[in-house]
């Protein structure tokens, strides 16, 4: 039966067995390639991914640095301050747009109009406007964040019930009250869902304009191991941005259920 | 029982009301004073403007035509006090709905006590670590007492998507009383429960009704004033001590209208007052449902 409940065991089971079928899986084509092509790197052994995970946590005898270290610092720091300026930008815009009719007419048609450019096609004239510093990386993520972000915030605030913000008024709020109190907080879980569901599109944006303009960072390093076959190099850092995302998902949940308890509820 | 009677100060009136949306007359020339103390039921059949004439009272929805004046007064005087126009929503009327009648992201108590919080402090002065807490814990002990005027102090902590559908109005209605509102509306409150949660639930409105009586007796002001908007005749009949009947089938015609210019008030009178321990019978009521009912239906003349 469609939706029929299941039991969290069997759930845990099948979320493991999942996974271990792909490794599986891998570990059959990589035991394939390399009983063909001994010296490939396209689909590494398992040995060869011992070799490439201390190749980057190990110090580099050419530039001194870890990899990993310097790597993950670098995009670190740019997705941070991207995804802290572009969703304080969109919970701004959104709410301004979600709670004034006047601010609604003005914004919607030119977010419109930006969500449908790429942010990965707009990155030629970021590198002219802003040069290749960090701005470059948080005008991508910005620019690709900003227009879905508020009109997922406007679009929750347009689902907060009239009568929650009459009753508000009844209640002695000012405008301003109503617009913090009353609807910031009501559409505070739908904000961190949107929130999660743009961390996947600002690491491609961040890791597009890494593998084109940086010197450093995940991407930049993806691009030029890529570049010399080395993948034993270039997996490990695919599953490094897997864990990266995931963590930052799970810290978002973990906030939405501490302050939004009565979110699960409903 | 004695019912508290007409001669008390007005606490609402609404003078030449209309209101119409577009091409669509709703309300006409409505006339209507609430005086202290009283609970009043208003009926009407589907879609003759109850609601729209409450949200015209609330200030969500100030009429076309006409104004709605709140007074507050003072006990012993029957002059009007200082009036207000309602031109929008204000703290002087408090409403509950049928449906979305609480804030889902906070505790019963919390809701209870968000009037007070609104009401009494701004923004900055709840950043204020030194009075602010103090405050605070004022109000929810405030809140806690309205959760017992209602029955539901053991329930104080738990979130609406936790509370049943009566409990949640019942909530509601402290959270609107604790403004001490110089009118309480109800929305078909009761609506979406079941018969033995409304019951409950009108039980408690004459409760209220008893409270009036006793502050009346001792001179106090009197702390309920109320309107209900239901379609349930015998609802209204139990709970009000006036039923006012709004229909949009009267006699337009006679009054040279070409065509319905909306619903007008058709039928204005006092009502039995119930006790809360009383059994609910409706048998020496059925002369004045038949009346109502003539009335709504324009069977028969205006009785106002």
């Amino acid at each position: 039966m469609i939706r029929q409940p299941i039991k969290k065991s069997t759930r845990i089971i099948l979320g493991i067995g999942t996974i271990v079928l792909v490794l599986t899986f891998y570990t059959f084509i990589s035991y394939r390639q390399h009983s063909a092509n001994p010296d490939d790197s396209t689909i590494p052994t398992w040995h060869q991914f011992v070799d490439g995970v201390n190749k980057i946590v190990t110090v580099n005898p050419r530039s001194g640095d870890r990899w990993l270290v310097v790597d993950s610092k670098a995009t670190a720091v740019r997705l941070f301050v991207g995804l802290g300026v572009g969703v304080g930008g969109a919970i701004f815009v959104g709410m301004l747009m979600g709670c004034f009719t006047i601010f609604e007419a003005a914004f919607i048609p030119i977010l419109s109009l930006a969500a449908k450019v790429p942010p990965t096609a707009i990155l030629a004239v970021f590198f002219v406007l802003v040069g290749i510093g960090i701005n470059l990386y948080i005008a991508m993520i910005v620019f690709g964040l900003l227009p879905s972000l508020s009109m997922a915030i406007y679009l929750s605030i347009k689902q907060v019930p009239d009568e929650l913000i009459y009753k508000s008024y009844t209640l002695g709020a000012s405008h301003f009250e109503v617009a913090c109190n009353i609807i910031f907080r009501h559409i505070l879980p739908n904000i961190i869902d949107s929130i999660r569901l743009q961390i996947g599109p600002s690491m491609v944006y961040l890791i597009a304009a890494e593998m084109l303009c940086a010197d450093v960072g995940m991407g930049y390093r993806i691009r030029l191991q890529a570049r010399l076959l080395n993948m034993d190099v270039v997996y490990p850092y695919l599953a490094v941005l897997a864990g990266f995302g995931f963590s930052v998902d799970y810290v978002l949940k973990r906030i939405q259920a501490k302050i939004c308890p009565w979110f699960l509820l409903g | 029982m004695v019912p508290i009677g007409l001669k008390m100060p007005i606490i609402v009136e609404c003078d030449h009301v209309s209101h119409w949306f577009g091409e669509n007359k709703v309300l006409h020339n409505i006339e209507l004073c609430i005086e202290a103390g009283q609970i009043v039921g208003l009926v009407g059949p589907s879609g003759c403007g109850k609601s729209t004439l409450l949200r015209a009272i609330v200030g969500t929805h100030p009429p076309k035509k006409g104004t709605i004046r709140t007074f507050c007064y003072n006990p012993g005087q029957m002059d009007h006090g200082l009036d207000t126009v309602v031109t929008r929503p204000g703290r002087d009327r408090g409403i509950v709905y049928q449906k979305y009648t609480l804030m889902p992201f906070l505790t019963a108590r919390k809701n209870v006590a968000l009037g007070l919080k609104l009401d009494q402090t701004s923004i900055i002065g709840r950043m204020n670590l030194i009075s602010w807490p103090s405050l605070c814990r004022k109000h929810l002990q405030k809140a806690d007492e309205f959760l017992d005027k209602v029955g539901l102090s053991y329930a104080k902590n738990l979130y609406p998507a936790e509370m049943s559908g009566g409990m949640q109005q019942r909530v509601a209605i402290a959270q609107a009383l604790i403004m001490k509102p110089r009118i309480l509306l109800l929305d078909e409150p009761f609506g979406a429960l079941d018969e033995a949660m409304r019951e409950e639930l009108n039980k408690m409105l004459l409760r209220f009704y008893q409270e009036n009586l006793v502050a009346k007796a001792a001179g106090k002001s009197l702390p309920y004033t109320i309107l209900i908007v239901t379609h349930e005749l015998n609802e209204a009949l139990y709970v009000g001590d006036r039923v006012v009947g709004l229909s949009q089938h009267w006699d337009w015609a006679s009054a040279g209208h070409n065509s319905c210019p909306g619903a007008t008030i058709v039928y204005d009178q006092p009502a039995l007052v119930f006790h809360p321990d009383d059994a609910r019978k409706f048998d020496g009521l059925s002369q004045q449902k038949e009346e109502i009912c003539q009335a709504l239906r324009g069977d028969s003349q205006k009785i106002v």
